[in-house]
């Protein structure tokens, strides 16, 4: 099966990537109420660019006021009716927003609590609530959330909360860039696996395995679905996508030019989720948005040159740049360049030890 | 103008409309039946985002004209399922996450409808096939495959309905595959983008761009154009009443082209008018004179003495220098055993989110100016919208319209100034939406980076010093350039504990596109060089790959390039976890490529060749059609 025209090989990449606002303090607020029938309300200024941040949040919503999912209502990103949560970028929303919403919708869960807790009259702390039921352990006392809200608003107490969430980043020195730009780091590693036409320099992906630390996955299928689409945006930049300009005027100005990954270039994606909870925030979540992109591109350089022995050091990894490449490639030229630097080195190395 | 009469069957009712002769088949669906969950993303047939059934056939709706659907049967996102319903492939994109943004959505499902309908036993090479008209930018197909598969099996009855539903929960919703909440609404159509809002009496606006990369502009004449029957206001930047300029850094750029442009492309003036024909018309009506001035295409030129200067605040066209100075790079390098040197570069990259810009700006009867448009930072648009038309802050209100993806890419106000100044000139609603060529050559783009990369090493592998230079070319305008310059520094030498390191980025300005945020922020550009150095040096020291990453990782209390100590660190699970997933057989990268063991698993996938794989359509299944 493999012939000489065809050319598998393997190559891998690391990365690292910081979450939120870089080398500054961010912040992000958040508005919540448990409503009538046992629902929420979640207002905060900036949310769904496609990630999934949505249901995220309704998530973390849920699960902090007792009730689900699908009963969580998330107002509209309004700069004049939402607290503001800054923007949608920079890895932040789940560490940003999905905090902010967590402390806003905990307030609003302990507003009620304190009142069910005087109504059944057993210290608050006992109360626990899950999946629109509410429940004081060790005792059978229980009632759905709903029935929990009117009980409250019958008490006179709308259960409303709020919650700003700031992460703490800090400038760079502007001389030697000292600083701590982020609080919360993530890492990841992928491997790719290529197939080369050494006939038309075309690349395959066949195969591509990321494992990617989110600090803990909220939603695990969302987090596949970011790593699988970063992914792909890295094939894309590592193999196809160029936007071409001639003094200034565009040469790739439609799609029929700019050529994208369609799905026919998608390798198998096998995501590995890692989770190294964050220790400075409530949620203990990071993010994935961004990172996922990071280490394709390299892993794929580096398994075009496990399968064919030439370096493609200028992106993108076309077939008329293989085919340059494997024109003048000398086998075992790379081998000599390498231990010329190592004498060139060594050498250095004596020069320095003299001096 | 002659009408147009179309008498057809819409999802399953008769229509028999008037309709202008230019129209599409698409701008008929949109505009006069109000369909709008099939979308224009190209409107060149390149996409997939257009499409329909016509008369059972898959259609880009882009491609044929309103006049060639007349008498035809037509099917719609919207007419898939009833109201309220979903339909198998449907509810599949639902349970798996195959939607994203959603803005290929519609066209996906129709198409993968209509691979389900040709051939209901089709194999998933077969599906990927028939999807291949259909870009997605955000879902790497992976889950679009996954949804199809599962859609294909309950249709044909081998695969439980229940397939279909959301997972279990056990004890807590994190950690939990709850489906999309949003997932509905994008695989039925419904839900509304900007270009799919209408309001009462609102206009269209259209933009005049600049044909130069560099000119000085002597004079711009729109009696003309504002003189013409339906054209309700024409706007240049004569008609911003604040301190014009925006930008995420420096406000640089202002709403339209003032006094010089600075890249093909560039807003020099606006249109609004009773329609979008009209509009285009005006455009040409605009008179503006032009002196050329030498352009400046070359980032390694930006910085030469004597080259054009774009900015007049910035005389040696620089944007931005991030220096990074850990330890003693000098005796880093002398007690290297080994050192590296080289150079990378990386190319101008595109977002292609499919939804082009669009957006819809109206003045409130509280005298408010609302904006709503897809915009990634409403926050920070509305500060720079209410300095750019002199309001009070409360007095400017952004609303964030359903993204259609955006990736960095709607970061930057690079239109929502003009809607906000025809609305305030016109008191009407005001709605711009960008064709996919005036988004391809306005909007930012990954700054292209070059870096010369120097790296020394112990025999063991240990990197003892760096030096790491980027210059990036950040085109007309700083946009995101500061801080994308800002990330590429602190995460230069990527997650490897370097105790001696010198390291610049840079960018210029030059007459290209410009350049702005785009996913990474210039993270995969940095990295990209050091994770080529880091195989490279693999190789000289008879490494694997693997092994010189352990090395040199970043572990908890490592001090990161910035100086700032790390209270966790996962690159050594991340590593065990891609090397064990993989089953990575260990070695130096030495191109071994053919005598590796560990390749063409069955987590791989295989290798295509194009067109091979369509198999004869079985046509015999009609309740497949009815079902799918
Ligand atoms: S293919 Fe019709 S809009 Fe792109
Ligand atoms: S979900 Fe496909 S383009 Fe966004």
């Amino acid at each position: 099966m493999m012939t000489n025209r065809m050319k598998r090989g393997r190559g891998m990449a690391a990365s690292w990537y910081g979450i939120a606002r870089t080398a500054t303090i961010d912040r992000a607020g958040a508005w919540a109420e448990l409503d009538d029938g046992g629902t929420g309300k979640v207002v905060t200024g900036v949310t769904e660019i496609g990630e999934g941040i949505l249901t995220v949040l309704a998530q973390v919503a849920a699960e902090e006021m007792g009730i689900r999912p699908e009963d969580v209502t998330i107002g509209d990103n309004d700069t004049s009716r939402a607290p503001e949560a800054a923007h949608a970028g920079a890895t932040r929303q789940t560490y940003m927003i999905g905090n902010s919403v967590a402390l806003a919708a905990r307030e609003a869960r302990n507003a009620l609590f304190e009142e069910i807790a005087d109504h059944w009259d057993v210290p608050v702390e006992s109360l626990r609530a899950f999946n629109g039921e509410l429940w004081a352990e060790d005792t059978n006392l229980r009632m759905t959330m709903e029935d929990a809200v009117a009980t409250c608003k019958g008490r006179g107490v709308v259960p409303v909360g709020s919650a700003s969430f700031t992460a703490h980043g800090t400038g760079l020195d502007p001389v030697d860039g000292s600083g701590s730009p982020w609080q919360a780091y993530v890492f990841g590693t992928q491997v790719a696996e290529v197939e080369v036409d050494t006939w038309t320099g075309e690349v395959q992906v066949l195969g591509i395995w990321a494992a990617h630390d989110v600090g803990r996955a909220i939603n695990p299928r969302g987090v596949e679905g970011q790593i699988e689409g970063g992914v792909v945006q890295g094939l894309g930049q590592a193999l196809m996508e160029e936007y071409t300009t001639e003094k200034g005027h565009a040469i790739t100005h439609g799609f029929a030019k700019y050529i994208l990954p369609t799905s026919l270039d998608i390798p198998q994606i096998n995501c590995s989720i890692v989770e190294d909870p964050d220790p400075k925030s409530p949620l203990r979540a990071k993010g994935i948005g961004e990172p996922a992109l990071v280490p394709t591109a390299p892993a794929i350089m580096n398994a075009i040159y496990d399968a064919i022995g030439v370096r493609i050091k200028s992106l993108p990894a076309t077939p008329e740049k293989i085919l340059e490449a494997l024109r003048n490639h000398v086998p075992g030229r790379e081998q000599i360049a390498q231990s010329a630097r190592l004498e060139r080195a060594e050498a250095a190395r004596h020069q320095s030890a003299k001096a | 103008m002659p009408k147009l009469r179309i008498e057809a069957e819409v999802n399953g009712r008769k229509v028999d409309r008037e309709t202008e002769p230019h129209k599409r088949l698409l701008d008929f669906l949109r505009d006069d039946l109000n369909l709008t969950g099939t979308k224009e993303g190209c409107g060149a047939g390149e996409c997939g985002t257009c499409s329909v059934f016509v008369d059972g056939k898959l259609v880009k709706s882009c491609l044929m004209p309103a006049g060639k659907a007349n008498g035809a049967k037509i099917e719609t996102i919207e007419g898939l399922a009833k109201p309220g319903d979903l339909t198998p492939v449907q509810r599949a994109f639902h349970k798996t996450g195959a939607s994203q943004c959603g803005y290929c959505i519609p066209g996906m499902v129709m198409a993968a409808t209509s691979a389900l309908r040709e051939n209901p036993q089709a194999d998933i090479e077969e599906i990927k096939e028939r999807l291949g008209g259909n870009i997605c930018r955000c879902t790497g197909y992976t889950k679009i495959f996954e949804a199809v598969e599962i859609a294909k099996g309950v249709i044909a009855g081998t695969v439980p309905e229940t397939a279909l539903e959301e997972d279990m929960v056990d004890d807590s919703f994190i950690g939990a595959n709850v489906r999309r909440l949003d997932a509905p609404s994008k695989v039925s159509g419904r839900l509304k983008y900007a270009a799919d809002m209408k309001l009462p009496d609102m206009l269209q606006m259209q933009v005049l761009r600049s044909p130069h990369a560099h000119a000085r502009i002597l004079s711009i004449d729109t009696s003309e154009a504002e003189a013409m029957d339906g054209v309700a206001c024409v706007i240049t930047a004569q008609d911003v009443p604040g301190t014009d300029g925006f930008g995420v850094f420096v406000h640089d750029q202002p709403i339209m082209a003032r006094d010089k442009v600075r890249h093909v492309g560039e807003a020099v003036a606006a249109v609004a008018a009773e329609d979008l024909v009209t509009a285009r018309r005006a455009l040409s009506k605009i008179k503006v004179e032009y002196e050329e001035l030498p352009g400046l295409f070359d980032p390694g030129e930006a910085m030469a003495p004597g080259a054009p200067v774009i900015h007049d605040y910035a005389q040696d066209n620089l944007i931005k220098h991030i220096p990074v100075r850990k330890g003693d790079v000098a005796a880093g390098f002398a007690e290297a055993d080994l050192i590296l040197e080289d150079d990378f570069s990386t190319q101008q990259v595109e977002h292609a989110y499919l939804e082009p810009e669009a957006g819809v700006a109206y003045v409130d009867p509280d005298d408010v100016v609302v904006v709503i448009s897809p915009s990634q930072n409403i926050s920070h648009h509305r500060h720079m919208l209410a300095e750019i038309i002199a309001k009070p802050i409360n007095k400017v209100r952004f609303i964030m319209s359903p993204v259609g993806g955006g990736f960095g890419g709607k970061e930057d106000m690079i239109y929502q100034g003009m809607l906000a100044l025809a609305a305030m000139k016109t008191h009407r609603p005001v709605q711009l939406n960008f064709t996919r060529e005036e988004s391809l050559i306005a909007s930012a783009k990954r700054h292209p980076s070059r870096v010369h990369y120097r790296m020394g090493l112990k025999w063991d592998g240990r990197i003892t010093a760096i030096e790491f230079d980027m210059l990036s070319d950040g085109g007309a305008f700083g946009m995101s350039s500061e801080g994308v310059m800002r990330k590429a520094a602190i995460l230069s030498c990527g997650p490897y504990e370097v105790h001696n390191l010198k390291v610049d980025t840079r960018v210029v300005y030059t007459n290209n596109t410009p350049s702005g945020a785009f996913r990474t922020f210039g993270g995969m550009q940095a990295q990209f060089a050091t994770e080529s150095m880091m195989d490279m040096a693999a190789e000289a020291l008879d490494m694997d790959p693997f092994e010189i990453r352990r090395v040199n990782m970043m572990k908890v209390g490592a001090k990161t390039h910035t100086q700032q100590t790390l209270e966790t660190a996962s690159l050594d699970r991340v590593l065990d976890a891609a090397e064990q997933a993989s089953r990575w057989e260990k070695g130096a990268p030495r191109v071994r490529g053919a005598t590796r063991k560990d390749l063409n698993g069955p987590d791989t996938r295989q290798p295509c060749t194009l067109g091979a794989r369509i198999k004869k359509a079985s046509k015999d299944s009609d309740e497949s059609e009815r079902v799918a």
